[in-house]
């Protein structure tokens, strides 16, 4: 196991290396100068070629990348254009919230969606199929629903109809009863986007499992369905579920974007957003990548348990 | 006594033929397909509404009336009135014609390079197919919207620059399947037999192997469509797609959102289209797969 982790983390060098090179080659070879246009309208040729001076767009662009790369192995990803703070800083300060909204929202729906699923199959190997109809329905519907709706109408209803939970106000990580208030909602409804498509996949797949010998093996003993499900046929049933998380992790990604501006959040979305309006590049490019790096990361760590679970996986 | 009738050429060297046209064969079951027929009935008068507008007696969607701001649904506004008294319901038709164009376009767009890109990749396999999917991991490694909202730091706000974003963020996953399904086609019997027969290799990838990939990319197409529309609303919600006052689904619902309190109307109901329309997407392309590839079908009744 030790082995095959190393391994799977030297296969991500240079898949991070080439998120740097896009990362850095996107903004570079990007029609107009960043200098002139992050100095707004009117800039003088002064300002300009200090700026340009400060954001090293004298230098070619291989050197300029190499030494993007560079900091970048340091932790430095360079300074805002705009603040005073470095881009690590900046992203250092927003990254928590996202992190905490994501995960916790992963892990609510992965843990929700196997619960869902493992119901929906007893209840259709039962030959009861309404919950099994409720979660296809649920998954097209939620397949088709893009996050910010579902952020829009949880606001409306909870929070300016009902008035249940605040989504403005002071925003502090370390107090966590305001944490909770102000991350519930959000958290709620990035899970409900990605429940069903989950609960979906756990019913059909512990469905296609509770009809291998073992598990009949196991039954024929005298083990009861709930016992058989967990001892021997969940383990295996939970095999597409995992990989199915790591891709619903780039979904709720790119959904905590949408929340953190919905409910007011300093996270890493919202700072996006403000600095690609402000066309402070530097930033951008950090967040950007900070952003790819957790998708890989946690993906790793999908394929990790993966692997766990199931030892026959070999590395290619 | 048998009286020998002469065989047309034609129907003796086309076996198929004795099952009708083929293609009249797919019609037809694509025809009987629950999903395919309510993705139809979805889709189809979205896009007339959307194409036939400007002939349509819709009144002008930019065209404000400060005494009606923020009325609710009524018979002269069906779908109420924004902040600037303008009628939501032919703003919510012309924000239909931009978001459905956009997600044509970048559909089109991304499977037409995916395609090309996924073909080279997949049929000449090697270096070429080594150093096309390491690039492709790279890109796949950024969360979907993500990549999006890269490009529209660079590109600005603008139609033409969202197609372009979404098109640019939608390839490599185009690149991905279709390059998939040429490796899984590319030692089939048939194409040893072109190869040997010395086929040229442009031939043999404009007779055997385009052909044979385009209907699962017409699924992917669909499905691609309705993300592409998704992406776009999206970007245009946090400002930085299609601005005002230019109608997009995305940038009413964004138009609405600081009055959602008093006039819900406003983004909810372009909302609603808006998923409507890519359930209805996502409905067609779940139809579609199970006519042409009856193998998944099968798969799901065991």
């Amino acid at each position: 196991m030790l082995r095959y982790t190393l391994r799977r983390l030297a296969q991500l060098v240079p898949t991070v290396l080439g998120l740097v090179v896009v990362v850095y080659l996107v903004l570079r070879l990007a029609p107009g100068d960043p200098a002139v246009s992050a100095l707004g309208e009117n800039p003088t040729a002064e300002s300009v070629a200090r700026l340009r001076e400060r954001m090293g767009l004298n230098q070619g662009v291989i050197p300029g990348l190499l030494d993007y790369m560079g900091g970048v192995l340091r932790g430095d990803l360079g300074d805002s254009i705009v603040e005073t703070r470095s881009v690590s800083q900046i992203i250092g300060d927003s990254l928590p919230v996202t992190i905490v909204m994501a995960s916790a929202a992963l892990v609510l729906s992965v843990m929700l969606g196997v619960v869902l699923g493992a119901a929906a199959a007893y209840l259709s190997s039962r030959g009861r199929d309404a919950l099994d109809h409720g979660l296809t329905g649920g998954a097209i519907v939620m397949e088709a629903t893009p996050a910010f709706v579902l952020g829009l109408v949880g606001l409306l209803l909870f929070v300016l109809k009902l008035g249940w939970l605040p989504a403005t106000g002071i925003f502090d990580l370390v107090d966590i009863g305001n944490t909770a208030r102000r991350l519930a909602l959000p958290v709620a409804i990035l899970t409900v986007g990605s429940l069903a498509t989950i609960a979906r996949l756990a019913r059909t797949s512990i469905l296609e499992v509770l009809n291998e010998d073992y598990v009949r093996t196991a039954r024929s003993l005298g083990e009861s369905p709930f016992a058989a499900l967990r001892g021997h046929a969940l383990r295996n049933a939970l095999l597409p579920v995992m990989t199915l998380s790591g891709i619903t992790f780039g979904r709720l990604l790119g959904g905590t974007v949408v929340m953190e501006l919905i409910f007011t959040l300093p996270g890493m979305g919202t700072t996006l957003l403000k600095t690609i309006v402000d066309r402070d590049y530097p930033v951008v490019q950090g967040i950007v990548l900070v952003y790819a790096i957790l998708y890989v990361l946690v993906n790793l760590i999908t394929d990790l348990l993966y692997r766990r679970a199931d030892p026959r996986v070999v590395l290619t | 006594m048998t009286a020998i009738v002469p065989v047309p050429e034609q129907v003796r060297t086309n076996p198929r033929s004795l099952h009708g046209p083929p293609r009249f064969d797919v019609v037809h079951r694509l025809v009987a397909n629950r999903r395919v027929i309510a993705g139809l009935v979805i889709v189809v008068p979205f896009v007339a509404l959307a194409l036939f507008f400007p002939v349509l007696p819709f009144r002008p969607p930019n065209a404000s009336s400060l005494g009606d701001r923020l009325s609710s649904p009524s018979l002269s506004h069906p779908f109420g009135t924004d902040t600037l008294g303008r009628d939501q319901l032919s703003r919510t038709v012309a924000g239909a014609r931009i978001s459905i164009m956009v997600g044509v376009l970048a559909a089109a767009i991304s499977i037409s390079l995916g395609m090309l890109i996924g073909t080279v990749a997949g049929y000449f396999g090697g270096w070429v197919d080594s150093i096309v999917s390491a690039v492709l991991n790279v890109f796949l490694s950024f969360p979907g919207l993500l990549i999006g909202l890269l490009l529209v730091a660079v590109f600005g706000p603008g139609v033409w620059q969202i197609v372009a974003a979404v098109s640019i963020a939608f390839t490599p996953r185009a690149a991905r399947l279709q390059r998939a399904s040429v490796l899984s086609m590319r030692n089939r019997p048939y194409m040893d037999a072109a190869r040997q027969a010395a086929a040229p290799t442009w031939w043999i990838l404009l007779r055997h192997v385009v052909p044979n990939t385009v209907s699962p990319m017409l699924v992917v197409g669909s499905i691609f469509t309705a993300d592409a529309i998704l992406i776009e609303a999206t970007i245009s919600f946090t400002g930085l797609g299609i601005v005002p006052p230019t109608p997009s689904w995305g940038s009413i619902i964004k138009g609405g959102q600081a009055v959602l309190r008093e006039a819900w109307w406003i983004s909810l109901v372009p909302a609603m289209c808006l998923i409507v329309f890519a359930i209805g997407l996502h409905l067609l392309a779940d139809g579609t797969r199970q006519v042409i590839d009856p193998s998944e079908q099968l798969e799901k009744q065991r």
